[in-house]
């Protein structure tokens, strides 16, 4: 710029006021820099103001029990002398229903999925995305009310536990996970260049056999993502399991036992409850809080190792 | 002096068996008509060119020929293409009996996310029972005609993506090349590559044609006429014209077609 005022009086002038303007515009980009910083580092301050409070809360329940916490099956707040308070058993409810709800809506959401982005005839496409839309859209006292109402005497008919087991919550969850994984495989799925599936197609391979060797291992990561995402919902989905899971802290028998997850076990107690009681309800957050942190932390570790073994 | 030897080839090649034969092809796209009635002959063991401005049908047409259209729904093909006498726009074709037999490589490189082995062996799988040994002299026969095999022989089980954009390419050809087709289809498989890496490949596709019958799109008449005996020329969805490649580059019958080749329009 000083060259060009150099050279005349005039062009010195319009670059002085081309110089004005872009200061200005130069001050609002720091502004909307420091906007954004601020927002996202927001994020990192809420996350460890939430944490610090669990473990406050948890404080007095963490030095009362320590590790015996996690091993120990019996909830008895009101024994005497002293209160003895375990979380093994909605420990080991959370990891089943989990468990047990994915196992069920991974291969049932994968399966709508592929048959929605590869065979599905373009007339049915519409139905069955708004039908998993809508699924998604159930608020989850709805579900825990069908749960309760419907399929926990339909199975308890059939001789699949009674009404209230943890079967019960699972089959919930499975129908609560199922539009997250399939909308997210669809929209992964969606993202493989259709001429690597014409070359694949171009080899002579069925749907089948695409979908198995080519579709599968290119989308991997986004699908595992969104297996981790519906896995943390499911950990942490509290309303229609408090409905159905019955709410029993002993430790689960078989999967067809009454039992209880700790999302459950915090919704049904916590408004009575007090002192050491209540510490160890938010122990059991804290709890849930960590094991989610495993999860991801888990995925994070297993996408790592695929991308290694792939661009080996 | 590639031209030179097609030349020699072209003008003894009278009694060329026809290998593909494509009569009165019309293909809709929705409603669109894309292909207006193309009456065309592929020759055994010959590479013809499909030459023409964007959107002239040229790659529609190459679509067809593996039927890879069907894979699109409201996308539709009218007509016969008789491949060795049989038409495969009949209902009751075996799709995937079809493109093991007319092998397809594409405008961009298209390895699948596997090993460079696999990417080879895939294929081959899909119809052949081999045993390790046999699989393993398949690879190395399929990778040596494509031209690769001195560049990857150490790193078979690395992925085909770690591959160069020209390798990769190269890849490709040979995995079409492992399960043994009859014809074999390129939709512009230069474009996307560099200078040394397209010389490459058009010295592979006039080795390959002692082999197969090759049908190729480009937009490069360079290419074109270094690398086809015979050249078809479309303009709107018509077969203008066709003939040897060197007498379409040299006294075309169509002013259309004059007007193409010296660069005038597309």
């Amino acid at each position: 710029m000083t060259d060009m005022a150099m050279t005349s009086h005039a062009a010195s002038a319009a670059s002085a006021e081309r110089a004005a303007v872009l200061q200005k515009l130069r001050g609002g980009d720091t502004v909307f820099y420091w906007m954004t910083r601020i927002a996202a580092v927001s994020v990192l301050g809420l996350l460890g103001a939430i944490m610090i409070s669990l473990i406050i809360g948890a404080w007095p329940a963490l030095t009362e029990y320590g590790l015996r916490f996690l091993t120990t099956a019996r909830w008895a707040p009101n024994a005497m002398p002293d209160p003895v308070l375990g979380g093994l058993s909605p420990l080991v409810g959370t990891l089943i229903t989990s468990f047990v709800a994915l196992l069920i809506a991974v291969p049932v959401g994968l399966g709508i999925a592929i048959f929605l982005t590869e065979l599905c005839p373009p007339r049915l496409m519409r139905p069955i995305s708004v039908a998993i839309e809508m699924l998604a859209g159930i608020p989850s006292i709805i579900y825990g009310m069908w749960g309760f109402f419907v399929l926990g005497p339909f199975l308890a008919d059939r001789g699949l536990g009674g009404n209230l087991s943890l079967f019960n919550a699972s089959l919930i969850l499975a129908i609560m996970v199922l539009p997250f994984i399939t909308a997210i495989s669809r929209d992964v799925f969606a993202t493989v260049p259709p001429v690597l599936k014409e070359a694949a197609y171009g080899v002579g391979c069925t749907t089948w056999e695409v979908v198995r060797n080519v579709v599968l291992p290119y989308t991997r990561v986004g699908l595992i993502g969104g297996v981790m995402l519906a896995l943390g919902r499911a950990l942490g989905e509290t309303m229609a399991v408090t409905f159905v899971v019955g709410n029993s802290f002993r430790l689960p028998t078989s999967l067809f036992s009454p039992g209880t997850t700790i999302s459950a076990a915090i919704a049904s107690e916590f408004a009575e409850s007090a002192d050491l009681h209540q510490s160890a309800l938010i122990l059991l957050g804290l709890l849930l809080f960590v094991l989610t942190f495993c999860v991801l932390a888990a995925a994070r570790l297993m996408l790592a190792r695929l991308a290694k073994k792939a661009g080996a | 002096m590639n031209l030179a030897a097609s030349t020699a080839t072209a003008h003894t090649g009278h009694t060329m068996a026809e290998r593909i034969a494509i009569r009165d092809l019309k293909f809709y796209y929705g409603d669109a008509l894309a292909l207006k009635g193309i009456n065309l002959p592929l020759y055994d063991r010959k590479v013809t060119a499909f030459i023409g401005p964007s959107g002239c049908g040229k790659s529609t047409l190459l679509r067809v020929l593996n039927r890879m259209y069907d894979l699109y729904p409201g996308q539709r093909a009218e007509g016969e293409v008789l491949l060795d006498g049989e038409n495969i726009l009949a209902p009751g074709v075996d799709l995937n009996l079809l493109r093991s037999r007319v092998g397809m490589v594409f405008q961009k490189p298209t390895p699948f996310p596997m090993t460079i082995y696999d990417n080879i062996a895939f294929g081959v799988k899909l119809y052949e029972k081999l045993s390790k040994a046999e699989m393993d002299v398949r690879v190395e026969e399929s990778l040596t005609k494509a031209a690769l095999w001195k560049e990857v022989k150490d790193k078979l089980n690395a992925s085909g993506l770690s591959l160069s954009g020209g390798q990769q390419q190269r890849l490709c050809i040979a995995r079409t090349v492992a399960i043994k087709p009859e014809v074999i289809l390129f939709d512009e498989p230069c474009s996307a590559l560099d200078p040394i890496s397209t010389a490459k490949i058009e010295e592979l596709i006039d080795e390959l044609k002692s082999d197969y019958t090759i049908a190729i799109v480009t937009h490069n008449m360079q290419q074109a006429a270094r690398v086809s005996e015979h050249t078809a020329f479309m303009y709107l969805g018509e077969l203008i014209e066709f003939n040897e490649t060197d007498r379409i580059f040299t006294t075309p019958k169509d002013q259309r077609t004059q007007d193409y080749i010296t660069g005038r329009f597309g």
